[in-house]
Formats: C-alpha cells, structure tokens, sequence
C-alpha cells in the first residue's frame, strides 16, 4: 500500500496561501485569547476542587442554587463523567471570613444537640479551625465522638492526655461543602471520588515550574538544533513550535466551556501534553530537515528551493504515516482513556494535526525566507 | 551467522530479563485475589457464627488471618515488593503537602504575649505570605521598629536579638522534623501499607497515604500534637507475674492462635506431629497463647517480651479481650517499644514492656534535650533539661525510684526505657544506652517534640477515592490494549510483511518499558498509562522512516541486501536526532514535573529508549536474517 508516492509538488511556491492559513489561524487564536482568556485550574489558581459522585443523577442548576447560597463565592460546577458526577470548584482554600459565624454556628447547633445545656467555651480559632473546652474529659470525648463518627465534621482531641478537654474542629473548604450538600439534599447520598486543595503559594510554584519547564524544553531545542543543524534551522523549528503551542492555546480559548463533558483547562497534565506536544512537533521538523540536509550534500548546485521542495515529497508518505499511528494511539486515548485523560488526549490529537502541518510547510518556508533575504548561500 | 549469534543472545535475554521482572506483579496480582477471597470467607463466615461482633473486631480478625496468611508464605512479601506500584492515582490514597506554621510556633513559643506582640506577628504573618520571606527575621524587624528587644518575647535577657533570631529560625527547622517523626509514627501505628514521608526543602512535609479508605481519620492523624510521658517500669518479678496471669485467661478460655487457622490446617499439623518430640508449636500455642507470641528471654534480666511485627495486632487483640483484661491490675498497661530491633534471621522484633498506667511526668516539663557523644566514654548520650517545676518533680520521682526504670514514651510507644542510676536534683539529666548517635538525635527529637509543639498547615492535598482509581485502571488498560490493536493492525497493513517485523518490535518495546518500571521499582501513574499509549504511536515512527528509505532504495535498483542496509544507514540520523529531542523534552518533565506528571516522563523516556532498540536492534537483526536466508520480505 502507498500514499504519496513519487510526487513532485512545488509546495514552497505555494507557500503564500500556508501563510495565508497560518496566519488566519493565528489571529483567530489570538481574538480568542483575548477576547475569551483561558481557563486555570487549581493548580495554578489555588483553591478547592471536589469531584462527587451521586446516587441518583443531578441537575446542575438545581445543584447551583444551594453552592450559591453557600457563601464561597464563585463556584464552579461541572458534570464529571456520567450524569451523577459533578465537579464543584471554588477560588477559596478557606472559609472566608463572612461565612465563618454560620460554620461556627453550625457546629455549636450539634453540640447542642448531643449535650443540651453542658457549659462550654470557644478558646481558640484560627481560620482553618475551632478550639472548644468542655467542662471534662468525659464530655469533650462524648462530643468529638458524635461530631466526628456520626455528623461528619473533623473533629479531634487537642492532645491525646487523659485529662485533655478540649476539641479542635477542622473547617476546611471541602467540609463546608460537603457537609452543606448533605443537608440540602439528604435523599441523594454521594461519595466523593476526589478531592484536591491547592494553596497559593504551592499554586504560585507550579506555574512557575510550568513557565521553566516550557522555557528550557525550548532552549534544548534551540541549542541542539542549531549544533546538528545551522542556526537558522533551529530558529525555524521553534518559530514552528511556537506556532504550534499558539494556535493550540486559541483553541483551547475558543472550545472551553463548549462542549460537554470536555473541561479544557489547564494545568498541570495539560503542560505535560504540551510539551510532549513541542516534543512531537519537533520530531516531525527534524525529519524534514534532516533530509533536506542530505538532499543540500548531493545536490550542492541546486537552488535551495527545489531542494527543499524535494526533501518535503520525499519524507512527506513518512510524515504522514508517523502522524497517522500517533493521531489513531491518541485517539483510542480520547475514547477509552476517562474522564482524567479526555482533555489531555484532545490536546495531543489537534496539536499532531497542526504540528505535522508546520513541519511540513512553515518550519521550511520560514528558512527559505531567511536564505533569500540573506543572499547568502546555505552551505553545509 | 555468528553477527547474528550475538545479537540474538542479547535481544532473548532482555525479554526473559523484562518477563522475570514482571512475573512478580502477576503472582502478586494472583496473590491479592486468594487474600480477597479469604476476606470474603471469613467475613461472611464470622458473620454466622458470631453475628454479635461489632464491625471493627470483625475488621481485625481479618486483618488478623489475612496477616497470618502473609506470613506463612515468604513470596507473598517478596512479590508485593518487587512488583510494579501504581500511583496514588490509580489505588487510590491521599498525598497531603505539609509546612510547618511558623506564625503559630512563635506564638507558642512566646512568653506572655501581649497585644503588641500578636499585633507585630500578625503584620509579619501577612508580610511573609506574600512575599514570602522568613517571619522569624520578619518579625524581628517590626518588633524593633517599636523599640523592644526580642528577649522580651523569647530566650533570656542576655542574649542579643540577632542569637535569638538565629535560634528560633532553628527551632523552626527543627519543628519539621519533630513533626515528620510524629506523623511518621502514627502513620505506622494506624497501619497504612507503604506510605511516604519526606522531607521536601527546609519547610515541608510530604506524605502519602496510598490505599487511604477513610480520609478524615488519616487527616485526623495529622493534626494535634504529642504526648511525651514518662512512665515507670514494673519489675521484673510483678511482670512476669501478670503475663502468666494473662497467659492462663488465655488458655483457660480456649482462645489461642490455633482457632484462627482452617480446622483443616490443623489437622494436617496434628497428622505430622511427632508424639515423642516435646510440645509442637500446635500444643505449644494453644496451652501458652500469650508467651508464644510474646517470647522471653529466659536469661535476661529484665522482663520485656519480644513481639513479632506480624504478631503485634495479634498479641494487642488478645490483650484487649475482656477475661484478659479483667486479670491484669488496673494501674498498669502493656505498650510496644517505637522501633522494632531486627533479630539474627532478619526479622523484626518490637518489645513488649509492663508500665504504670499513670506518667510520673508530661514532656510539658522539658525545656531542652541535646544528643551528642560523651568525651570520657565515647558512648551516645541525650542531655535533658527541664524547667524548675519540673526539676522539682524530676527529682523526687527519681530518688524514689532509684534502680527502677523509667520508660520515655510517645503518644503510647515507648522510646527508651534507662536505669535510674542517682537522684537527680537539678533536673539536668543525661540519658544513656543508645546504640549510637543517630538513635540519640532520635531521642532527642523525641524528647524535644512532646515538649514543644509543631503545628503544621496542609498546603496541598490530593485525594483519589479508590472507585475512581479503579475506573482510571480500566481505563488506562483498555487504552492501552485498543491502541496496540490499531497500531499493528495499521503497519501491517500498510508495510504487509516488514509491517509485522514492526509489530514484533513494538511488543518487545512495550515488554522492556514495563520491565524497567518493574525493575526500578518505579511508579506507574494514570498519564504514565498515556505516555505507553503515546510510545506505541510513536515507536514505529523509526520503522516508518527505515521502510520508507528502504523503498525507495529498491525503487532506485538496488538489491534487497543493500536497500536494507542503506535503509537502515540513511534513516539513522534522523531517527537519533528527532528521538533524542523528545527524549530531552521528557527530562525536562521530569525535572519539573510532580507525581503523575513525572510518571508520565518516565514511560516516555523508557519508551524512547525501548522503541530505539526495537526498530533499530531488533528488527535489523530480523531483516538481516531473512536477507541471508535469502527470503524476500515485502514491504508493501
């Protein structure tokens, strides 16, 4: 079977329309990014996710009205999966200060509940947590027991002496959550599936190690294909990269929110698939230039043009097959790989499409534009 | 021939490397569904017989048989350990980012704060969030700004503020240590398999809890601080007394180790005794249930039973069983030694020892603890100080016991447990009887964290719910699977025969990826799965580029031979140069990545590799042959 078999197209001579295409891409993306931005996770926003599953299937709308009331805020809801998985996400990573007199209340009302009229105190609160002092160490065990066992809450000894009478209670995000949900809607059992909290300084270090990883992954390039290569090689290639990483974002900026069941956001797994994304795009260019390389050694007299042209019929069946396999291997990913994988799978899928693109057809042109104006010869 | 020889000899030798490297994950594997179907037995077995027991006994007698299945069977340990572990992702477990709250230590560590203290704290808490800077020097400066000296806060008189900023930032350093071993033992007291606690930086604490099931009481294990007591240990002569005591309660009502074991079993054990040896471990076991878990040393002094590690939650459910506890006197309790001790046959063994109940004393009292060498003596030693109060106490509680022994334990495990040698008046004591220096800084941690605090904050925390990591594993098989089918089913269509010459390559790539996971004992995250998925899209890409020159070359007249061998040549560069990026792009990740990410590089980066080998080893090495056996290969 073969594809592209002994072809001769002037693919460079046609190069004003790929720059034509290119560019609209890349303004489309830019209007969307600007107009639209993109959407962060916790990650590198900061904040509390929870992924719940329920019994019965949910309503989305119905959901918001009791996560709006819950004082967080903004938050985020999502279907995760089928339709009883929900994702709630807010900006928060603790109570804020307005809502923690309901928090307090809410605790004190089960305290109440289990010893109606025993004498206590507050003797301490931080804003991830309450410190109450029983009258003994009876009592404090009794309510941390039922607060803990029974009601959900985080509730803990202070310290494991037997004398010890007084209980810290946790709050976190989640708890208020979780807790609030189970009231408003105590005929829909749920558990969770998973739970992530992310501090803003622990958000702040993972975009900026996102931001080096991206920087050094193309310095590497750059460097070492301007060692195997010349200079004005590399360029092109990470020119292309760029390209590549661009417009995929513009996508990204345009899709979000779109379709469901697809959360395009990114973080962190998002970062890895670009990278392996950069990584991908720039097997393609080295192919491509490696054999306009060899076509550049044995053809010392012809133009550059009609070499390169020539390089790009002769690897183009190959460029095509390799981008062919990956594309059918991300493909079953985005079928079968789950919920987690889904936005992952669909980064690498239209990133391989618009790499192999530029390998093909921008990362060369760009180099003939540089030998042209430069008039000097390109000589290996 | 003899090129071929070679080669073929290193290429059958990786794969049977790579299939002994994960023999063990499939018999664990194996193993895991026999321990599921006992859980299952037992459980629903338990439950006819005595439907009074309440949950967590049932848990534990499982627990119990599920331990005593583990150890009868040494290649139980051996291939859990050598098989392939899978990220919190996929079994599910938590992994929680810790760092000590250093605001909350200062305030615990002042002496009578007052508003301008807490208000000059608070000012620095916020200035250090920000930007973050070290609070310690953050509030120095404020405090100065008013013109107090920080000796009004913290250390003593003498000392300048630059000394006591110097301290408390080690104090600092040091509350992440204290903390790490406080989690680190109750981490292991609660019984999570194989979790992790490390250092990361100066500041934090990272721990992983795979398996979690019940999040709130592992977040539970985190919180609060230590209990240090001292506790006197009864003699040697009472001690023996109460375990014999405890030993007829046992026997006497007919529990022993035996009844936890199939009937069948023991009568197969009773079948093969001999009549004319001295009591079997059958008899042995069943007339004394306590010593022959709790094993004495009949010519040691001193009266500390040696607990097997499996043995330990045995022993503390027998100990805990009503008659049991009705024989033992009220005032004293049995607790474990911290640290097991590893024995002759490798292993390990924690000690049992009989205290009082009530602590003479609370770390509460304690103001410092040192560990460092004795010049005269060379021997490990703790230095302990405490503050008057407790000097007074220390005093009168060790001249009464002189030549008693006064164990140091640890939210309920006991440390050490020295000789009362002298009176001590000053409340200077020196602790000796460590191995060496590293067990004394243990003490000294120890003894340091009952007596100060170390209040930590969760920064990050992930948690999967094991449902989920189960769905990720199906998900991420299938992937996996579905994607081989497409990829081969493709390349032999398209290349007919070499095509599957390249299918045979991609087995063995996906073969030595998961053996060098295996072998390293590395980790395997859900993006991990993806990144094989990846590989084996990427992976033909050399075969791609050889049997594309290849046609070519025969296309241009050349033989079979020499178009294999051209092709192979031509296409090398190109496949080197564009692998060897990507394989930069995976260190990268690595390098920058966490968890699952870092799974994620590493199959990549493994994949690289075992694709390299496979297009240009392997299938060089099937061509060549064919080539010589003078066969044609097609190639579409």
């Amino acid at each position: 079977m073969r594809i592209f078999e002994n072809i001769n197209y002037d693919f460079l001579g046609k190069r004003k329309y790929f720059y034509i295409l290119s560019g609209t891409l890349l303004l489309l993306g830019f209007i969307n990014l600007a107009i639209r931005g993109l959407q962060f996770g916790i990650d590198f926003k900061g904040g509390t996710e929870i992924v719940l599953e329920f019994q019965k299937p949910i309503n989305i709308s119905n959901l918001r009205t009791y996560t709006d009331k819950m004082g967080l805020g903004n938050v985020e809801l999502k279907t995760f999966g089928r339709e009883t998985g929900v994702l709630v996400r807010t900006e928060m990573q603790e109570i804020p200060g307005g809502i923690f007199p309901r928090v307090t209340s809410a605790i004190e009302a089960n305290i109440n509940k289990i010893l109606p009229g025993a004498p206590y105190k507050k003797v301490d609160s931080s804003a991830n947590s309450i410190t109450y002092q029983f009258a003994n160490a009876d009592t404090a065990n009794q309510v941390i027991n039922y607060l803990f066992n029974t009601e959900g809450f985080q509730a803990g000894k202070v310290s494991n002496e037997l004398s010890n009478r007084q209980m810290i209670v946790r709050v976190g995000i989640s708890d208020w959550i979780k807790d609030n949900l189970k009231q408003k809607m105590p005929d829909n059992a749920f558990k969770v599936l998973k739970e992530d909290k992310v501090g803003p300084k622990v958000g702040q270090e993972l975009k900026t190690n996102a931001v080096l990883a991206v920087f050094f992954a193309l310095i590497v390039i750059l460097i070492y294909l301007g060692f195997r290569f010349k200079l004005i090689f590399a360029v092109g290639a990470v020119i292309a990269l760029f390209h590549d990483v661009l417009i995929t974002l513009g996508l990204y900026a345009l899709l979000y929110n779109v379709i469901p069941g697809l959360n395009l956001e990114i973080n962190l797994t998002i970062v890895a698939a670009f990278l392996t994304l950069i990584g991908y795009s720039n097997n393609d260019t080295v192919v491509v230039f490696d054999r306009v390389r060899e076509t550049m050694k044995l053809h010392k007299t012809v133009d550059l043009e009609k070499n390169i042209n020539d390089a790009i019929n002769k690897t183009l069946s190959r460029t095509i097959l390799t981008g062919t396999t990956t594309l059918l291997a991300v493909f079953v990913l985005l079928i079968f790989g789950g919920e987690v994988l889904r936005s992952f799978a669909f980064t690498l899928f239209f990133g391989i499409i618009i790499g192999t693109y530029s390998s093909i057809f921008v990362a060369s042109s760009l180099v003939l534009e540089y030998s042209k104006k430069m008039k000097g010869k390109l000589e290996f | 021939m003899k090129e071929f020889r070679f080669r073929l000899i290193v290429i059958l030798g990786l794969i049977a490397l790579s299939v002994y490297l994960l023999h063990f994950t499939y018999a664990d594997y194996k193993n895991s569904q026999k321990l599921e179907k006992i859980r299952e037995d037992v459980s629903s077995n338990l439950k006819k017989t005595s439907a009074q027991l309440s949950n967590d006994k049932i848990q534990t007698i499982i627990e119990a048989k599920l331990d005593s299945v583990r150890e009868s069977d040494p290649s139980y340990a051996r291939n859990k350990a050598k098989r392939i572990k899978l990220g919190l992702d996929l079994q599910g477990g938590m992994y929680i980012v810790m760092e000590v709250n250093t605001a909350k230590l200062l305030e615990k560590l002042a002496k009578e704060p007052d508003q301008t203290f807490n208000q000059a704290l608070k000012v620095a808490e916020n200035e250090s969030k920000l930007a973050d800077k070290d609070i310690v020097s953050v509030l120095a400066r404020q405090l100065q700004s008013k013109g107090i000296r920080l000796s009004r806060y913290f250390g003593t008189i003498r000392e300048t503020d630059d000394e006591i900023v110097a301290k408390l930032t080690k104090q600092s350093e040091d509350a992440v240590t204290r903390a790490m071993e406080i989690i680190r033992t109750r981490i292991d007291k609660y019984g999570v398999s194989e979790p992790s606690i490390q250092k990361q930086g100066s500041r934090r604490i990272v721990v992983e809890l795979p398996g979690v099931a019940k999040e709130e009481e592992a977040k539970q294990l985190l919180q609060g601080s230590a209990l240090l007591e001292f506790k006197i240990l009864k003699e040697p002569q009472f001690t023996i007394d109460v375990m014999q005591k405890v030993d007829q309660a046992l026997a006497g009502s007919g529990i022993a180790d035996s009844t936890l074991k199939d009937s069948s079993e023991v009568a197969k054990a009773e079948a093969k005794k001999d009549t004319t040896k001295q009591l079997s471990k059958e008899e042995f076991s069943k007339q004394h249930p306590f010593f022959s878990l709790a094993m004495i040393n009949p010519q040691s002094q001193t009266a500390e039973a040696y607990v097997k590690e499996s043995d330990k939650a045995k022993l503390s459910l027998m100990i805990n069983r009503p008659e049991v506890q009705k024989v033992i006197p009220n005032n004293v309790e049995f607790l474990y030694s911290a640290k097991p001790f590893t024995a002759q046959d490798g292993s390990k063994l924690f000690l049992l020892y009989c205290v009082n109940k009530n602590p003479e004393l609370t770390g509460g009292y304690i103001t410092d603890a040192k560990a460092n060498i004795d010049p005269s003596s060379s021997q490990a030693e703790v230095s302990m100080t405490m503050n008057s109060e407790g000097a007074r106490e220390w005093a009168r509680i060790t001249g009464a016991n002189i030549n008693k022994r006064i164990a140091i334990v640890l939210d309920g495990q006991i440390y050490s447990a020295p000789n009362v040698i002298n009176k001590i008046p000053n409340g200077q004591s020196q602790i000796t009887g460590m191995k060496d220096l590293e067990e004394a800084k243990l003490m000294e941690i120890v003894l340091k964290a009952g007596a100060l605090p170390a209040p930590v904050e969760i920064m990050e925390q992930r948690t999967v719910g094991p449902s989920l990591g189960q769905d990720s594993i199906s998900s991420g098989t299938n992937s996996a699977l579905v994607g081989f089918l497409i990829v081969a089913i493709f390349m032999w269509v398209y290349y007919h025969k070499a095509g599957a010459i390249a299918d045979v390559a991609l087995v063995t790539t996906i073969l030595f990826v998961l053996g060098v996971l295996a072998g390293f004992g590395a980790t395997l995250t859900l993006p991990g799965i993806a990144g094989i998925v990846l590989t084996m899209g990427m992976a033909v890409d050399a075969n791609v580029l050889i049997y594309e020159r290849m046609r070519e070359e025969i296309a241009s007249g050349k033989t079979m031979r020499a178009s294999v061998t051209a092709g192979f040549q031509h296409a090398l560069p190109a496949i080197i140069d564009s692998n060897l990026v990507t394989f930069f792009t995976g260190v990268i990740l690595y390098q920058f990545g966490s968890g699952p990410v870092q799974g994620f590089a590493l199959t990549l980066m493994v994949g690289i590799i075992s694709s390299l080998f496979g297009a240009l080893v392997i299938t060089r090495v099937i061509f060549e042959y064919m080539v010589y056996k003078n066969q044609h290969v097609s190639i579409g």
